[in-house]
C-alpha cells in the first residue's frame, strides 16, 4: 500500500503533464539513473525507487527551490533584454526626431499653445477660485447684508448701525459679527501728504478675520467705543513702504485728514481686506445707544459658530430682523418694511468676493481645454500619417526580430518626448501669460495677486502632457494592424491604404471644425455684447475728460464757505489753464453709482403712513455738467448760485419723467431728508446718464449743489469730491503737470488721488466683460488657426493617397478644374458635418454665458451664421493648395510609378 | 556510521567534482559516495539548487547533453570564474582545518 502510495507521488511529482521543465527534467534522470543503479544491484523495482527517493531527500522541497533560482535568473534575463531595447528603441526614437526636426517643431509648438493656454487658465482658475481665502477656516466666515427688493430699488443694501447693534446683542448662530466702511483719507504730519484708502471698521472685525499684528496690537473695545481717542492700525505693506519697517512706529502720532491720532500696531503682512484694500485701519466709534438712521452703509462679515451654517444663520438674523419695527420703530417703519421687503441677506464670504468670477473662468478654461483638444487632434494626426509613412520601416524590423513591445516603446519614447518637450514650452508659455494678465490687470478679477505660477501650473500641465503622450504614443499600434507580413505584402503602393482610415481622419476633422464652431460662436457673442456696449450712449463724453479725486483738510477748511471757495478758486484757476475748456466738481463719477437719499417733492405731498423714496443723488459744481458733456434741458447752477445759495438744482430725466411726465419740471421744488426743510428748485433737467454702469439702464438721480440752501440740512460739508476736466484737444494728460501746479499753488497740503481718465473708467467698468472677450477672441483664433492646418493636413494626406486614382480619372478625360472642384466639395462635406455638429454644439453651451452677454441672444443668428461662414471659408482656403495639387497630377508618370 | 555536512560547504564539495571535467547531478552524486566511502550524508536532492545557485553566479556553466546510456541529462562544467573560486576555497578550508586541528590537540 505504501509503495503504491509512493508511485502515485512520484508519477504526480514528475508526470509529464504536471511538469514541463529542466529541473524536472534532471531529477528525473537523477532518480531513473539511481534506480536503475539499485535494480543493477539486486532490488526490485519498487525497492530501487524507494532507495533512490530516500537518498534524494525531501524532492518537493529541492525541486521547488531550484525552479525558484531558475525563475530568478530567468526574469534578470528578460529585464536586462527588455530595458536594452527599450534604450536601443528610446535611442531610435530621438534620432528619428532629430532627423525630422520639422514634424517634431510643429508638433511641440501647437502642443504647446494648446498645453500653455490651458495651464495659464488653470492657474488663474486655482488661484483666484480654488485656493481658500487667506483667513483662518474661511469657510466660517459669512457676508451679511440687507436686501430690499421694492421702493424703487432692488438690490444689496449695507447694514444700519441699528441693525449691527441688535444682530450683534441677540444673535445666537455667530461666533461674533463686525460691520466696516471703506473711504479715503489724507496722511499727513510726518512726510509728504498723500492720500490713502483706508477702512473703519467696528472691534471685532479683526478678530474675525483671524487677523494677527506684526507689531504693537489690534483694536480693543475701548477704541471702538463712541467718543474714544481713535486708534490706528497700518496694513503692512503701508508700513514697509511708507514708514521702511520702523517698529518705533508704534505708540507714535500721525494725522490723518490733519487730525492727530496714534498708532497702536502694524498688521502681518498679508492680512487684508476681503473685498479692496485699506493701508490704514481706523474705528468706527459706533455709539450702541443711537440716534440710529434709516442709512445702511456698513459692509457686515460674521463668524459662524462651529457646527452652525449660512442657513441656521440667516434663521437666527431673520428671527431678529422682524424685531427691528418693535425694536426701532423711529427707524424701521412697519410701511418702510413692507414697502421695500427690506430683509437680511448672508451667503459666504467667499461668493461674496467671487461674485461671477468663478464662472468667468470656468468658461475660459473650458475654451482653452477645448483649443487644448483641436490642438492634440493635430498633432494626433500628425503621429498617424509618420505612423504610415513608416510602416514599412516597423514591419520590416519586426519582421527582422525587432520585438513588438520594443516597437510600441519606439512610438511612446517619440510621443512622450515631443509632449515633454510641449509641456515645459507650455509653462513658459503660461508663466508669459500669467505676468501679462497680471501686468495689465483686467479688474473685475479679484485677488489677481494671489495668482503665482507654481506647483499647480506645472502639475497641471505635466499630467495632461503625460495623458497626451501615452495616448499619442499608443495610436500608432491601434491602427497598425494586420502584421507586418500583411504590410510588406502591399508593397509600395499607397493605393491601398483602407477607406476606412481615412474615414477616421475625416472625423477627426469634423470635430475639430466642430470645436472650432463653438468656440468661435461663443468669442463672437461676446465681441457683438462688447459692440453694443461700446454702443450705448452712456449719456455723457468721455472723450477728453480727465478726472482725479481731492479732498480738503478739514482743520484748514472748517466751514462750507472756506470749502466752497476753495473749490470755486480751484475750478477758476484749473479753467484758466490753456487747453482746458470747462472744469467741475462731483461726488462720485458716473458709473459708479451714488448714495440714496429721501426726497420729498412739492407737489407731491405723500399720503399718510407712507415714506418718502430714497433715489440717487450726487453733488455737483457748477460746470460739471458742461465738464462732462452731459446733456441739459434747461440751465445748470453757475457759481453765482452757489455764493447766493439760491438752491438751483439739476434732476436726472428719469426724475422728472417719474413725477411730471409730458410736463415742464423747471422751477419746481424738491429736498431732501426732513419735511420741515426749505424747497431747492429744479432749473435743468440731464438727458439719460447711464449713472450705474454701461449695462444698467439710465436712473433717477439728483444733482444738489456742494452748499446747502439756508435752513437745510445737506449732507455737512462736501470736502472729498472728483474734480473733472475737459481738455480741449491733443492727449488728456498732457495738462497733468499743469494741473498739479495749479493745485499745489492753491494749497500745498491738498493731495491730487485717482488720477485718469473718464474713458478708463469706462473701460473699468466693463472690465470682466472685456477681459473674457479677449481672452475668448484669442481661444477662437488658436482655434480656428489650428483648424485650418489641420484641415490642410488631412486634405494634403488624402489628396497624396488618391493620386493613383486621380492620375486615371485624368487619363480617362476628366479636367484639372473638376478634378480641383472634387478635392473641395469632399472637404466642403466634411466642414458641413462639422459646422453642424457645432452650431448645436454653441447653441447648448453660449447658454452658460448669459450673464456675461449684453443685447445679444445665447443663439443670435448672426452670429451663428457668420461663424458657419467663417469656418467654411477657412476650409476652402485650406483645402485650395491641395487641390491645386491634385489637380496637376501628371497621368502619365502616376502610371509610370504605380 | 554516516556524517552530516558542515554548513556551506557543499559547493566546495561540488566545485571540486567539477574539477575532474563536465559532469551530470548524479554523477556527482556518484562521485562524492565513491570519494567519501559514503561517509558523507548528502541528501542528493540539495546538489541540485546548489548547482543551481553556481550558475547563477556564474562559477558553471551547463549544457544538455547525452549520458553514457544515451539518456539526456544536464551537464555541468567548471568556468573559469569557478576554478578561481575554488582554489580560494581550497586555501580557505585548508586554513580552517589547520586552526580547528590546532584547538583540538590542546
Amino acid at each position: 500500500m505504501k509503495r503504491r502510495d509512493e508511485y502515485a507521488r512520484l508519477r504526480r511529482l514528475l508526470g509529464r503533464d504536471a511538469l514541463r521543465d529542466e529541473v524536472r527534467d534532471e531529477f528525473e534522470y537523477h532518480l531513473s539513473a539511481r534506480v536503475e543503479e539499485y535494480m543493477g544491484s539486486g532490488m526490485t523495482r519498487a525497492e530501487a525507487l524507494e532507495e533512490a527517493l530516500k537518498r534524494m531527500g525531501d524532492l518537493e522541497r529541492y525541486r521547488r527551490e531550484t525552479q525558484a533560482i531558475d525563475a530568478q535568473v530567468a526574469g534578470a534575463h528578460r529585464r536586462r533584454e527588455y530595458f536594452d531595447g527599450v534604450r536601443r528603441e528610446s535611442r531610435q526614437a530621438i534620432r528619428s526626431l532629430v532627423r525630422n526636426p520639422v514634424f517634431a517643431l510643429v508638433a511641440v509648438i501647437t502642443l504647446a499653445l494648446g498645453l500653455g493656454s490651458t495651464g495659464s487658465i488653470w492657474a488663474l482658475l486655482d488661484g483666484v477660485v480654488l485656493r481658500p481665502l487667506p483667513y483662518p477656516s474661511p469657510e466660517r466666515l459669512v457676508w451679511v447684508s440687507s436686501y430690499v427688493s421694492g421702493g424703487g430699488s432692488a438690490g444689496p443694501w449695507g447694514l444700519s448701525s441699528a441693525g449691527y447693534f441688535y444682530y450683534r446683542a441677540n444673535q445666537r448662530t455667530l461666533e461674533d459679527i463686525a460691520v466696516y466702511s471703506p473711504f479715503p483719507v489724507n496722511v499727513s504730519g510726518d512726510a509728504e501728504a498723500e492720500r490713502v484708502d483706508a477702512v473703519q471698521v467696528s472691534g471685532g472685525l479683526l478678530p474675525i478675520l483671524g487677523a494677527r499684528p506684526a507689531v504693537g496690537r489690534l483694536f480693543t473695545e475701548a477704541d471702538d467705543a463712541p467718543g474714544a481717542a481713535g486708534a490706528v492700525i497700518l496694513s503692512h505693506a503701508f508700513w514697509v513702504r511708507r514708514y521702511g519697517s520702523d517698529r518705533g512706529i508704534v505708540g507714535r502720532t500721525i494725522e490723518l485728514n490733519t487730525t492727530p491720532v496714534e498708532v497702536v500696531g502694524v498688521l502681518a503682512e498679508g492680512v487684508q481686506l476681503p473685498i479692496g484694500s485699506a493701508d490704514i485701519w481706523l474705528t468706527l466709534h459706533l455709539n450702541p445707544a443711537g440716534p440710529f438712521q434709516n442709512a445702511h452703509y456698513l459692509n457686515g462679515i460674521a463668524r459662524l459658530k462651529a457646527g452652525e451654517t449660512v442657513e441656521t444663520a440667516r434663521r437666527d438674523l431673520e428671527r431678529l430682523t422682524s424685531q427691528f419695527t418693535q425694536v426701532y420703530p423711529e427707524v424701521y417703519r412697519e410701511a418702510f418694511m413692507r414697502e421695500y421687503g427690506f430683509r437680511v441677506e448672508l451667503h459666504t464670504l467667499e461668493s461674496e468676493v467671487l461674485a461671477g468670477t468663478a464662472k468667468t473662468l470656468w468658461i475660459l478654461l473650458a475654451a482653452v481645454g477645448l483649443v487644448l483638444v483641436i490642438a492634440f487632434v493635430n498633432v494626433a494626426n500628425l503621429f498617424f500619417v509618420r505612423a504610415e509613412v513608416r510602416r514599412r520601416e516597423s514591419s520590416v524590423r519586426a519582421a527582422l526580430g525587432a520585438e513588438r513591445r520594443h516597437l510600441v516603446w519606439h512610438w511612446m519614447v517619440e510621443a512622450l518626448l515631443i509632449t515633454g518637450m510641449a509641456a515645459v514650452a507650455g509653462i513658459l508659455l503660461a508663466v508669459g501669460s500669467i505676468a501679462l494678465i497680471r501686468r495689465y490687470s483686467p479688474g473685475g478679477i479679484p485677488r489677481l495677486d494671489a495668482v503665482h505660477p507654481g506647483g499647480s501650473l506645472i502639475a497641471g500641465v505635466v499630467v495632461l502632457a503625460v495623458i497626451a503622450g501615452v495616448v499619442l504614443g499608443l495610436l500608432p499600434q491601434l491602427k497598425s494592424g494586420g502584421g507586418p507580413a500583411a504590410v510588406l505584402r502591399e508593397g509600395g503602393r499607397g493605393t491601398s491604404v483602407s477607406r476606412k482610415r481615412q474615414r477616421v481622419r475625416q472625423a477627426m476633422v469634423a470635430t475639430q471644425i466642430a470645436l472650432a464652431v463653438t468656440l468661435l460662436a461663443a468669442a463672437g457673442l461676446l465681441v457683438r455684447s462688447f459692440e453694443h456696449l461700446r454702443n450705448v450712449d452712456p449719456g455723457f463724453d468721455p472723450a477728453g475728460v480727465l478726472t482725479m479725486s481731492l479732498a480738503l483738510p478739514g482743520v484748514r477748511y472748517p466751514d462750507a464757505a472756506s470749502v466752497a471757495g476753495y473749490w470755486e478758486e480751484l475750478t477758476t484757476r484749473v479753467e484758466s489753464i490753456p487747453g482746458v475748456e470747462k472744469a467741475g466738481l462731483v461726488s462720485s463719477l458716473p458709473t459708479e453709482g451714488g448714495p440714496c437719499a429721501l426726497v420729498f417733492v412739492e407737489d407731491h405731498p405723500l399720503p399718510p403712513g407712507e415714506l418718502a423714496p430714497c433715489l440717487t443723488y450726487y453733488i455737483a459744481s457748477p460746470g460739471y455738467f458742461e465738464a462732462m458733456g452731459i446733456a441739459i434741458d434747461g440751465r445748470t447752477p453757475d457759481w453765482p448760485d452757489e455764493r447766493s445759495k439760491t438752491g438751483a438744482i439739476v434732476v436726472s430725466r428719469g426724475f422728472a419723467d417719474l413725477y411730471w411726465k409730458g410736463e415742464t419740471a423747471q422751477g419746481r421744488g424738491i429736498k431732501p431728508n426732513n419735511p420741515g426743510e426749505p424747497w431747492y428748485r429744479i432749473v435743468g433737467v440731464t438727458g439719460q446718464v447711464r449713472t450705474t454702469g454701461l449695462d444698467a439702464p439710465a436712473g433717477v438721480a439728483v444733482y444738489y449743489p456742494i452748499t446747502a440752501i439756508p435752513g437745510a440740512s445737506l449732507w455737512g460739508v462736501r470736502r472729498g469730491m472728483s474734480m473733472v476736466v475737459k481738455v480741449q484737444s491733443g492727449p488728456v494728460l498732457a495738462l497733468l503737470p499743469a494741473i498739479r501746479r495749479v493745485v499745489a499753488d492753491l494749497d500745498s497740503d491738498v493731495p491730487l488721488a485717482n488720477i485718469t481718465t473718464m474713458e478708463s473708467i469706462l473701460a473699468g467698468s466693463i472690465a470682466r466683460r472685456t477681459f473674457a472677450m479677449m481672452l475668448l477672441a484669442i481661444a477662437a483664433a488658436m482655434a480656428l488657426l489650428l483648424s485650418a492646418v489641420g484641415i490642410y493636413g488631412v486634405v494634403s494626406y488624402v489628396v497624396g493617397q488618391r493620386r493613383g486614382e486621380i492620375g486615371i480619372r485624368m487619363a480617362l478625360g476628366a479636367r484639372a478644374a473638376s478634378v480641383s472642384r472634387m478635392v473641395i466639395v469632399q472637404s466642403l462635406r466634411i466642414a458641413l458635418a462639422g459646422v453642424a455638429i457645432g452650431l448645436i454644439l454653441a447653441v447648448i453651451v453660449t447658454r452658460t454665458l448669459s450673464s456675461l452677454l449684453f443685447e445679444v441672444s445665447p443663439s443670435d443668428p448672426a452670429t451663428l451664421l457668420t461663424v458657419s461662414l467663417v469656418l467654411i471659408g477657412i476650409t476652402t482656403i485650406a483645402s485650395w493648395a491641395p487641390a491645386r495639387r491634385a489637380a496637376a497630377v501628371d497621368p502619365l508618370e502616376v502610371m509610370r510609378t504605380e | 556510521m554516516q556524517i552530516d555536512l558542515i554548513q556551506g560547504t557543499l559547493d566546495m564539495l561540488v566545485l571540486k567534482a567539477l574539477a575532474r571535467g563536465s559532469m551530470h547531478g548524479y554523477g556527482i552524486a556518484r562521485w562524492l559516495e565513491s570519494t567519501t566511502d559514503d561517509v558523507l550524508r548528502v541528501e542528493e536532492g540539495s546538489l541540485y539548487p546548489a548547482l543551481h545557485r553556481l550558475a547563477r553566479r556564474e562559477l558553471v556553466e551547463t549544457e544538455w547533453g547525452y549520458s553514457e546510456n544515451n539518456r539526456r541529462a544536464k551537464y555541468y562544467a567548471l568556468t573559469a570564474e569557478g576554478r578561481k573560486h575554488l582554489r580560494q576555497e581550497r586555501a580557505t578550508w585548508a586554513r580552517f582545518v589547520e586552526a580547528v586541528a590546532k584547538v583540538m590537540a590542546v
